[in-house]
């Protein structure tokens, strides 16, 4: 079953390039709604146990994947959200084709990269996200494309090797037959090479979280690519970086990261508060997005990195739904684009025209500026009481990010919205059936968990006491 | 009086006659048939070569006293070899024609080229492993030039004076190690040096160092090798793909039977990992800048040759299996590579970076097919490179090699820039349509399916390939 979740969207997409035109569409919805079910059923059944089978036993490389609770929770997200982007870019994108094909092949590579139990199987997952990704960008970017897709994959290719060097260091000195997690696992590593590959897997997991300063690549990448959104939402989905901390370099290297761990909080508070500082000055959607984004995955980072299980629980809450709201948001911003034609923030007055696009766009930033009885309040909240605990100062200092998100948020928010029309523009179109389906289900997911909360806790803490006894925190 | 009988095993020259008989038989029917009929008999004569291989396999037979010698290794590197002879004459009877080359004369001594390199693969001593080289040398120079086209001519004028100058290099080398250990053969080299049984340790050392220039030159290592963007720049493209992967496979077959089986216990290591740390860093940098898709794949080699010398330096039980990997690859990828090339390129000077934009829209799975042999040459998963860089690096990581490892590791970070940039730009749309020859290449064609089918599986299921070097025989054969 777990098999079939990860390779359905796969499959999909190579039956995409076989099929005519016309009924591509409807066979990518297809295939990410199948996905989404056979996710649901998978989640009824409580997840799948870890199954091992050696893949290329010669260089110790197995095939292992399993889902717990955490991995359950954001292969939900995931295929959830990767519905919501077929269905939105099947009908509002021109030659949906080649977008719904990376669509479906990068939903394949997330999936993939939260079942991996094997060092390598997940590098190579994560690094497959990363050619759909290029590919949506070359074809649909914006007209600087160039620039971003260097600096996207100089970034991400060079944390990645890093990354691989610190996985052959892994097997290499803990001695153990294979890449495989439990493998590594069972043989724990001399705390005096621990510190280095630590930095290792830090590097390619800064990036891609992104976190100060190794970021540089996200704005670009997010202005840069198609208006209606679509790419940006799985560019948000990808931020898999939290998640890799949490499940391989924590377990791994806990003795480095007990060390390193004020140094690291404290780079996570300030890529918090750095992101939200220019935030505030952005005047392009997609560029506060992705900073709104940015702050964000500093909490996330803040969290896991703390080890403290209020906040890792939180900051796994806020990484799976985060990728629900500020996707949703980016959707938003292309339904925005494809009726006022630009995605600056400057336009006004669209309350009067859409008034259900408006007030849901609102609600979804209510979510994602943490106000309570929306998801991403859960999240927040349990981060900074946490994070609290091992360091009050370093939360304090995140905390300012949660005023300062209410302050960009409102402002662009304002100006888009609520401030008058400029003169001799026509009347704007309100949301069509399909957006507001899409929306709708992105705001009742937002609001069900940010007031009833337990099923998603209840799925991430287990893993979280877990994992965090192993480490003796 | 009894008649001393040399030691003379046929069945273990097989591989090599029936190249030879397909090589002069070729010569013969040249005056009678057209090019396409000897070019098919060319690949015939190539499969049955490949087919022999899977009869000698666990055999590990010698001939002529040891100077020929069939170690499950040497017949993978044969194998690797005639994979790529393959490929490359299949792409050339497309293209043949277009490039001025449609004349038997241009498969006959490809065929007695590909002798060479099997020659040197199966090589036990220095002295066959030298004709091997020479063979194959001459035959190319010649292959460089064939082309009418003052081009061609300056590269293989070019390949040719510094190619005999590397050619003697090695040849002193080899006199000087014959000085120091009175023998050519590999065994009899390696026992004097572990019994300490010669007297002059520096000939020894000149030698080797005379040897590992002289090999550094014909796998292009820098700094020798200044020859290479030219040379394949100028070359006919099907040339410049046969010099890519079958050229190389072999002299990389010759260096390390030469310095892992010969000279082991000498000093080399030093001058091969200044060489090496050369190469890497020389050889992506200067690809950065290129702007032709085919200097910018023979800086891509040069690269690839330092890492592959990376097998060199590591244990040889780890080394040599992912050198062979990495070698079959790349043979894979770059043949594939140099087919698209070859079909989208106007003349033989190959095609523009910029040019390839929009490639995509017009020709999509021409662009996709180089993106993935791109993307494998970069080392990205789920492509073959992506093993053979692990298998590589982590060989020299495991012996010790840390530094070396850490330069590859950065160098392959460079080198994703300059593959990404062509494989990226097929897919924007193209400001301004290109012509483009609506022309069908049904061979080429195949050799691009076959080597992105091989780049794809040999990347997902590496294990085919690598469980044959766990064979007791081979472990044996590595030592």
């Amino acid at each position: 079953m777990i098999h079939l979740l990860m390779y359905i969207p796969a499959m999909a997409a190579l039956l995409l390039v076989f099929t005519p035109g016309a009924t591509k569409k409807y066979l990518a919805i297809a295939g990410t709604l199948l996905a989404f079910i056979v996710n649901l059923l998978l989640w009824q059944q409580g997840g799948a146990d870890t199954t091992t089978a050696p893949w290329v036993p010669t260089l110790g490389i197995t095939y292992s994947v399993g889902l717990d609770g955490v991995s359950l929770l954001l292969t939900l997200v995931t295929s959830f959200m990767s519905l919501l982007c077929v269905l939105y870019a099947a009908f509002n994108v021109e030659r949906p084709g080649p977008m719904l094909a990376n669509v479906l092949l990068m939903e394949s590579g997330l999936l993939g990269i939260f079942a991996s139990r094997d060092l390598i199987l997940f590098y190579i997952f994560f690094e497959a996200t990363l050619i759909p990704a290029l590919v949506m960008l070359a074809i649909y970017g914006g007209p600087r494309r160039v620039q971003a897709l260097t600096k996207f994959a100089v970034y991400t290719i060079i944390g990645s090797l890093f990354m691989l060097l610190s996985m052959i260091g892994v097997k290499y000195y803990s001695g153990a037959a294979s890449f495989a997690l439990a493998d590594l696992l069972a043989k724990p590593l001399d705390p005096k090479v621990q510190t280095w590959l630590l930095l290792g897997f830090v590097a390619a997991f800064s990036v891609k979280l992104p976190m100060f300063p190794l970021h540089g690549w996200l704005p670009e990448f997010h202005e840069e690519n198609h208006n209606s959104g679509v790419p940006d939402v799985m560019g948000t989905l990808y931020k898999v970086g939290g998640y890799g901390v949490f499940r391989f370099a924590l377990p791994l290297f806990p003795d480095a990261s007990e060390e390193l761990r004020i140094v690291l909080m404290a780079l996570a508070a300030f890529t918090t508060l750095y992101a939200a500082w220019i935030a505030f000055q952005q005047v392009n959607w997609k560029r506060l997005l992705a900073y709104a984004g940015l702050s964000h995955m500093g909490l996330v980072a803040l969290g896991v990195f703390s080890m403290n299980e209020i906040a890792t629980t939180g900051a796994l809450y806020l990484l799976a739904f985060q990728g629900v709201y500020m996707g949703a948001l980016f959707l938003a911003v292309g339904m925005v684009n494809s009726r006022t034609g630009s995605v600056g923030t400057h336009f006004g007055g669209l309350m009067d025209d859409a008034p259900v696009l408006s007030g849901l766009t609102m609600t979804l930033w209510f979510a994602a500026i943490a106000v309570p009885g929306l998801a991403g309040f859960i999240g927040e909240f349990s981060v900074m009481l946490g994070a609290y605990q091992v360091s009050p100062w370093l939360a304090f200092l995140a905390g300012l990010s949660v005023i300062a998100a209410g302050a960009y948020a409102l402002t662009a928010y304002q100006k888009t919205y609520w401030e008058t029309k400029p003169q001799g523009t026509t009347l704007l179109k309100d949301i069509s059936g399909l957006e507001g389906l899409i929306l709708v289900s992105a705001v009742v997911v937002s609001l069900v968990y940010g007031i009833y909360s337990s099923p998603a806790i209840a799925l991430i803490r287990p893993t979280v006491d877990r994992l965090l006894q192993g480490l003796g925190g | 009086m009894t008649l001393q009988m040399p030691d003379i095993n046929f069945t273990a020259m097989l591989p090599i006659t029936i190249i030879l008989i397909t090589a002069v038989l070729a010569t013969i029917l040249g005056f009678f048939t057209t090019r396409r009929n000897i070019a098919m008999l060319g690949i015939t004569g190539q499969v049955l070569t490949l087919g022999s291989l899977f009869f000698l396999w666990d055999q590990n037979l010698t001939s002529f006293a040891g100077a020929l010698q069939l170690s499950n290794v040497s017949l993978v590197f044969a194998g690797i070899i005639l994979i790529g002879s393959i490929l490359s004459q299949l792409t050339s009877l497309d293209h043949a024609s277009r490039s001025n080359l449609n004349f038997p004369e241009f498969d006959i001594i490809l065929l007695y080229g590909i002798s060479g390199t099997l020659l040197i693969a199966f090589s036990g001593d220095l002295i066959v492993m030298l004709i091997g080289l020479e063979v194959m040398s001459l035959s190319t120079y010649v292959l460089a030039t064939l082309q009418e086209s003052k081009r061609s001519e300056e590269a293989g004028m070019k390949y040719f004076l510094l190619g005999s100058v590397a050619s003697a290099i090695l040849i002193y080398g080899i006199a000087l190690i014959f000085g120091a250990t009175g023998s050519f053969g590999y065994d009899s080299i390696r026992q004097a040096i572990a019994s300490n049984t010669f007297q002059n340790e520096i000939l020894l050392l000149t030698g080797s160092f005379l040897l590992l220039a002289g090999f550094s030159f014909k796998v292009a290592m820098a700094p020798f090798h200044q020859w290479t963007p030219d040379v394949y720049a100028g070359s006919p493209t099907i040339v410049t793909q046969f010099m890519s992967i079958v050229v190389k496979t072999a002299a990389f077959a010759g260096l390390i039977s030469v310095f892992l089986k010969a000279l082991p216990g000498a000093d080399w290591i030093l001058p091969a990992q200044v060489i090496l740390a050369l190469t890497m860093i020389g050889g992506n940098m200067a690809a950065l800048r290129q702007a032709e898709i085919k200097r910018a794949l023979a800086y891509s080699a040069i690269a690839h040759s330092g890492y592959l010398g990376l097998a060199l330096l590591a244990n040889p039980e780890l080394g040599i299996p992912a050198l062979l990997y990495h070698l079959l690859g790349y043979t894979f990828a770059n043949a594939g590579a140099f087919a698209v090339v070859a079909m989208l390129q106007q003349d033989d000077r190959g095609i523009l970076i910029p040019k390839m934009r929009g490639l995509y829209y017009r020709k999509p799975l021409h662009a996709i097919s180089l993106a993935i042999f791109l993307l494998s040459l970069a080392g990205i998963p789920p492509f073959a490179g992506f093993v053979a860089k692990l298998v590589l690096f982590g060989a020299a990581f495991q012996s010790g090699y840390i530094a070396m490892t850490v330069i590859a590791i950065v160098t392959s970070m460079i080198a994703f820039v300059y593959y990404l940039r062509p494989a990226v730009l097929m897919f924007m749309p193209a400001e301004e349509a290109q012509t483009l020859e609506d022309r069908p290449f049904p061979n080429s064609t195949l050799t691009v399916l076959a080597s992105v089918a091989a780049t794809v599986v040999l990347g997902v299921l590496p294990n085919w390939v690598l469980s044959l070097f766990d064979n007791p025989i081979v472990q044996q054969a590595m030592k």
